[in-house]
């Protein structure tokens, strides 16, 4: 399915379809967070490089 | 969510809260596609303490941890959902509860801020996510741009429409 279609079937989902989408996302982003797979953000600033060198 | 709205719900039905109205990103769902989002916003009314000039969230605290409800930051968690409870701090947020338009969910009866007003209320706080949810209601046609133009009228937000179409929609054909 293309993306525009893919959307406008999204879009036109009852609410409550909705809501368990929104849910899933939840869930999901919670369990990534959790499992430590979300990239840390790198330190770039020259003290941080100095103190890893 | 089900058993957030029934919770929330039941509270209204307490006289703890008066109306009330989903707002956020979850009240822009009802118009869009879904799109991630962890916390659900709920624009309520509160009844006046007689006397009492001062509205507090605390009798909501109150009622909704006797009930099994959790504190964490500024949200109390109903059910599986942290939720934001947030007073109408100006007149557009006032009139964005009031005409709020009934729905369901999973037959729990609950009501959404009209995509007008989910865009209006966007615009005035005028983050990047905010623009970002404008720009999706505009892009799917989920908006009734002549209710629109009044409500920002009314709000004294034409100025800074005109500032975000300029900025955003210029050279779309939309």
């Amino acid at each position: 399915m293309s993306k525009p279609k893919m959307r406008a079937r999204l879009k036109s989902l009852s609410f409550s379809e909705k809501i368990k989408i929104l849910e899933k996302l939840r869930d999901r982003s919670e369990k990534i967070a959790a499992s430590g797979l979300r990239r840390k953000e790198i330190d770039l600033t020259p003290a941080h490089i100095q103190k890893n060198e | 969510m089900k058993a957030t709205l029934e919770a929330i719900n039941q509270m209204q039905a307490d006289g703890v809260i008066g109306k009330y109205a989903i707002g956020g990103a979850v009240g822009a769902t009802f118009y869009l596609e879904p799109a991630a989002t962890v916390d659900l916003d709920i624009f309520v009314t509160l009844p006046t303490a007689s006397g009492g000039l001062l509205l507090s969230l605390a009798p909501i605290y109150e009622y909704l941890k006797s009930r099994g409800g959790k504190i964490e930051d500024e949200y109390i968690v109903i059910g599986d959902w942290p939720v934001q409870f947030l007073p109408p701090s100006n007149d557009l947020e006032q009139e964005a509860v009031a005409e709020a338009v009934s729905t369901t969910v999973e037959s729990v009866p609950t009501w959404v801020m009209s995509a007008e007003h989910l865009v209006a209320i966007a615009l005035r706080i005028g983050r990047s996510k905010d623009h970002n949810r404008i720009l999706q209601f505009v892009e799917q046609d989920a908006v009734n741009r002549e209710k629109l133009q009044s409500i920002l009228e009314r709000n004294g937000l034409t100025a800074k429409w005109k500032q975000f179409e300029r900025k955003y929609l210029e050279g779309t054909h939309e």
